[in-house]
């Protein structure tokens, strides 16, 4: 499966009043990639995030799934073709339980959400637990996800994208506000998910150490423009993204 | 299922309530089911959904309609015009609700506020299918249910069943569904729900028991009026379910319990019965915010927690009915 182009974004473009949030940008990954966009606050990551998953209509530009045009799909359309994401700031239900916000995820892949009669606690019981283990929250099952802890908040957030049995996942920042062993639980998780399931990944991070332990590819915008493409090393070793960005960090 | 055996004592009790009561509360105990219905029916988009409707009594007019003028002009069994009442109110909510789900919060409370207002001059101002402002009279029961205590078991029957089809609903995943657009929208899009279609079910089956709720009235009445689908109705099951608590299932019903009492029992003595009810939700609004199901049920859990502080109990967080 490898190798094959899974996504392909052509000349994408978007402004908000005057400001260029994305500029002309051409992109590509290919199955079980797992990639990284860094860039300074308002570099325009998370407006990259939300062209692809169609939060906001592109102002020109395409974007393919597969082979397939989705630009400007709506967002439950691209989420039932298999790409979800999680969002920076932990976008969970407050008011639900742990274990009803991943099942929430998992009924819709299943396709159950029309079921008016079965109660809800008999199905996905299976794949709900399961979701919990792997991500780590066991121990809250039942609580409100409203009093979760931050890194568990973050922790949720990345298991209900997971709910949907995605085929490739858009991470916005996964460890922002994690502890750093939290951290690196997390991202050995992703690098799991990418390695044993073939989930194609792209997140974007401020933290530099997870960018480089575990990207295998790195994306610098700037200013709504790809400044530069490459491996860890080579984008380490190019000036204009170490002037840019890199040069603040250290 | 054990948690829930007061319920079956509710039942049996609501069975029993005609054999102990006069005939004028028995006339106030059926106007407690039907508004019940309403109330409950109206909280399946306020407390599930999380919208404010202002409209939902045009469902419940359309219903009264549906059935009122199927029995008075060509003598439809009862159960059918029923059925029918379901169906007319539905096919209205699919057409309103059609504008209405493209909006949120206060944008959508005045829309169905003004559909709500549409649907009343329509009845009103359509003398030769609806009367017009005369209302619609002469709408008989069948022999069998010609008593107030008939109609009573008749209403309860088909009240409980409505119930727990709503119950049913709002434990399934579609039910879950409508809690998760409430609690975030966005996200759920996300997720891979058509957000503005469930909305628009949700809705569509909320107004069809409004509809068989107002199709209850009119042959208990006798009569009924275009002031079925006016504002100050849609304005009752927003009352009813303050009082009584939309985070639970039956809030709304012991809203109502508490409302048509009340009223039936204040107007008796003096008629300035806004003013009382105006007094109580301003006093449930500020004191009790959760609504009286809200207050038993933190009055439950303090106790509950008291009672079991030693065990390890794990937080189990149930919705009550």
């Amino acid at each position: 499966m490898s190798g094959e182009t899974i996504l392909k974004v052509v000349k994408l473009n978007k402004s908000f009043g005057g400001l260029k949030a994305t500029n002309d940008v051409d992109y590509e990954m290919t199955t079980s990639e797992l990639s990284a966009i860094i860039g300074p606050n308002g570099a325009g990551k998370s407006t990259f995030f939300n062209l692809l998953t169609g939060y906001h209509k592109v102002d020109s530009g395409e974007v393919y799934y597969k082979g397939r045009d989705i630009t400007n799909w709506p967002p439950h359309k691209v989420a039932r073709l298999g790409i979800t994401r999680a969002f920076q700031v932990s976008n969970i239900y407050p008011a639900l339980t742990t274990y009803e916000n991943i099942r929430q995820a998992i009924l819709t892949k299943q396709n159950r959400t029309l079921n008016f009669f079965t109660p809800a606690e008999r199905l996905a019981k299976k794949d709900t637990l399961e979701l919990l283990e792997i991500t780590g929250l066991s121990q809250n099952t039942n609580m409100i996800a409203g009093n979760l802890s931050q890194g568990d908040k973050k922790r949720l957030e990345l298991a209900i994208a997971l709910g949907s049995k995605p085929q490739m996942v858009f991470l916005d920042e996964p460890t922002a506000g994690m502890s750093g062993e939290e951290t690196r639980e997390t991202m050995k998780l992703v690098e799991r998910l990418n390695k044993e399931m073939g989930l194609t990944i792209l997140f974007t991070e401020h933290d530099m150490s997870v960018v480089f332990g575990y990207a295998r590819r790195l994306t610098v915008l700037h200013q709504g423009t790809i400044i530069a493409e490459g491996t860890p090393e080579e984008v380490r070793a190019n000036e204009r993204a170490q002037k840019i960005y890199l040069g603040e960090e250290t | 299922m054990k948690k829930y055996w007061w319920l079956g004592l509710v039942f049996i009790g609501a069975v029993i309530l005609p054999l102990v009561i006069g005939e004028f509360w028995v006339h106030v105990a059926v106007e407690i089911l039907i508004m019940g219905l309403f109330a409950v029916s109206f909280n399946m988009i306020f407390g599930y959904m999380g919208q404010l409707s202002f409209g939902h009594a045009a469902f419940y007019g359309v219903g009264a309609y549906a059935t009122g003028i199927l029995l008075v002009k060509a003598s439809v069994p009862l159960p059918i015009c029923l059925v029918a009442s379901m169906i007319a109110a539905g096919i209205c909510a699919l057409i309103f609700g059609y504008f209405c789900v493209r909006l949120t919060g206060i944008y959508f409370a005045i829309l169905t506020l003004a559909f709500g207002q549409l649907m009343y001059y329509i009845i009103f101002q359509w003398y030769s299918f609806t009367g017009g402002d005369d209302g619609l009279q002469g709408i008989v029961p069948p022999d069998f249910l010609f008593g107030a205590t008939n109609y009573y078991y008749f209403t309860l029957g088909i009240v409980t069943a409505a119930l727990i089809a709503m119950w049913y609903i709002s434990r399934s995943p579609f039910g879950y569904t409508m809690r998760a657009i409430r609690d975030n929208a966005d996200r759920t899009k996300f997720v891979g729900i058509n957000v503005r279609k469930y909305m628009l079910i949700n809705f569509v089956v909320a107004a069809m028991f409004a509809g068989l709720a107002g199709g209850l009235l009119g042959p208990f009445n006798r009569s009924i009026a275009p002031d079925l689908c006016n504002w100050h109705q849609s304005g009752i099951p927003v009352f009813m379910t303050v009082i009584g608590g939309p985070l639970g299932f039956l809030g709304p019903m012991i809203g109502s319990v508490i409302y048509t009492f009340l009223m039936a029992f204040v107007t008796g003595f003096t008629e300035y019965w806004p003013m009382v009810i105006g007094l109580i939700i301003i006093l449930v609004v500020l004191f009790i915010p959760g609504g009286v199901l809200g207050l038993v049920e933190a009055k439950a859990e303090i106790f509950r927690s008291k009672h079991m502080a030693s065990g390890a109990e794990e937080s189990g967080h149930t919705e009550s009915p």
